[in-house]
């Protein structure tokens, strides 16, 4: 375990050193992150200017949402981003045949291998609507309370990254799951919303079969006292224990049945 | 035997992929789709009209708009970027045809193909399942069609505009992004025009972008009728002529820069 943050702090310098270089690049996809985000609020907020509430949930509320979900999203971005580039960086130009051959985890070596600097931006966002939101939301943000949404937002980020990983890991079988893993990808954007707005089976959907629900709308709701869900927003670090292990198991199975491309 | 075996399983792979993208895009758009229908539904809840659109024109509002913001992602000026970077595009000047005509024409081409594709399937599904409205009257409809053509048309040579700045900066990326989300917004694909504050719609009759989806998807619904229509429509065509003319000149600039240096 100290061996291998040991490694990623050196993978993780390399990277910084990089983005340095090329200081215009970092800030401009920073900034256009920001500036795409930014028009997903403004849209929420040029509807809540004609009505008072979505099924019950205020503006701040909703705000708060997106905040969690953006905060989850940025973990999983800059620190696991290269689980897309699976299938056609490693697998199809023969590539992953050389993260086998290394000393190290394969799956460690293959996210250590990138840094996304876009996600920055995603963070500085999410960290603008949790401040935006947070004061009008009716709680009181002690030390436990904070350290509780710490929690939740980092099981947030665990769960995007399982279901990335699960899907990412069908590579290993079809060559580039890609076009499945960016489908799968799309559900989330469900979670944005109060998940209550949705039909009976795609709310079922997004909390036991493809967790998303969990990412943004049960741990937000965890805080809301109107919400009806504080319990299960409260077991989100169990699913995302859950959803980790599961997918780290499944790539267990693919990494076994892989054969290489052999170019 | 084995070897063509093999070689008739990779090209299965390879049609498998192409297959896979057009799926996973279809998915990403039913996804869209179907959180719009639930978002809106959950709006109009309380509530008979907002903006004085009521609930059946608000989602054919949503859904057309949407399924026509799809295509403004992707331009000519991208692929005019492109040669421009790997210095293609001096051997395209010697070549007997206009660049800029080329490469609008093979957008037209692109669009042709996805209307088919991707978008007339998806307002079938709309018009059966989500109750989507047809056009108002007949002359709505064949307005429609018309005023989208011409807001394609000005969507191209906006693009282009970017693309011919390819010669002057290196990094199209960030542009490129920030014309999205300017895009995104002000051309009304997420929420009409009219729901904007009031100083945004001022604003935004003094820009070209309301005419790319705007105007064509009010005019479906029937917001814009009759005279207003028409003048809108003319509006739309005194912009695109007002953008095709700084294509040329800006166009015909780069060009002679290009004879400067050689080529």
């Amino acid at each position: 375990m100290i061996r291998y943050s040991q490694l990623y702090w050196q993978f993780f310098k390399k990277h910084l050193k990089v983005m340095m270089e090329y200081r215009l690049d970092f800030f401009i996809g920073v900034m256009s992150v920001v500036l795409i985000q930014f028009t997903s609020i403004f849209f929420v907020k040029v509807v809540f200017d004609q009505i008072e509430d979505l099924n019950g949930w205020g503006f701040y509320e909703v705000l708060f949402i997106y905040g969690v979900a953006t905060m989850g999203r940025s973990i999983h971005h800059i620190f696991f981003d290269n689980l897309w580039t699976i299938g056609w960086q490693y697998i199809r130009p023969g590539n992953f045949d050389r993260l086998l051959i290394r000393p190290i985890n394969p799956l460690f070596h293959l996210i250590a291998d990138r840094v996304q600097q876009d996600g920055f931006g995603q963070l500085v966002i999410g960290g603008l609507l949790m401040a935006a939101a947070m004061p009008h939301l009716g709680v009181e943000w002690g030390p436990v309370n904070l350290l509780i949404l710490l929690v939740l937002i980092v099981s947030s980020g665990a769960i995007f990254v399982a279901v990335n990983l699960f899907f990412a890991t069908l590579s290993f079988w079809i060559v580039d799951s890609l076009p499945i893993t960016f489908a799968a990808f799309n559900l989330s954007d469900f979670a944005r919303y109060p998940l209550n707005i949705y039909h009976k089976g795609i709310r079922w959907l997004l909390t036991w079969l493809i967790p998303y629900g969990f990412t943004a709308f049960y741990p937000a709701a965890a805080f809301i006292e109107h919400s009806g869900y504080r319990e299960l927003g409260m077991i989100t670090p169990l699913i995302a224990v859950i959803s980790c292990w599961l997918a780290y198991r499944f790539w267990k199975v693919g990494l076994r049945a892989f054969n290489s491309t052999g170019s | 035997m084995r070897k063509y075996y093999e070689m008739m399983k990779s090209q299965m792979k390879i049609e498998t992929a192409y297959v896979a993208w057009f799926w996973a895009g279809t998915f990403a758009t039913v996804v869209k789709i179907l959180i719009l229908y639930y978002f809106w539904t959950a709006v109009y809840e309380n509530r008979s009209s907002i903006a004085e659109m009521p609930l059946e024109t608000m989602l054919t509002y949503a859904v057309i708009a949407a399924l026509l913001g799809n295509f403004h992602f992707a331009g000519p000026g991208n692929q005019l970027a492109e040669q421009i970077q790997s210095g293609g595009v001096a051997v395209e000047l010697l070549r007997p045809y206009d660049l800029i005509n080329r490469l609008v024409w093979q957008s037209w081409g692109g669009f042709g193909m996805s209307l088919v594709r991707d978008m007339l399937p998806m307002l079938a599904v709309g018009w059966i399942f989500l109750g989507i409205q047809f056009p108002a009257t007949g002359t709505g409809a064949v307005l429609f069609i018309l005023s989208t053509l011409i807001g394609l048309f000005l969507a191209m040579y906006i693009d282009l505009i970017l693309g011919v700045l390819a010669f002057w900066t290196v990094n199209i990326f960030g542009l490129r992004t920030l014309k999205n989300a300017i895009l995104l917004f002000f051309t009304g694909s997420m929420v009409p025009v009219t729901m904007f504050p009031g100083w945004l719609q001022t604003l935004s009759q003094y820009m070209p972008f309301q005419s790319i989806v705007y105007v064509p998807v009010s005019i479906y619904t029937g917001t814009l009728a009759g005279l207003d229509a028409l003048s809108a429509m003319l509006v739309q065509i005194l912009w695109l002529a007002l953008m095709w003319a700084v294509v040329r000149v800006i166009w015909s600039l780069a060009v002679r820069k290009v004879t400067v240096f050689g080529g």
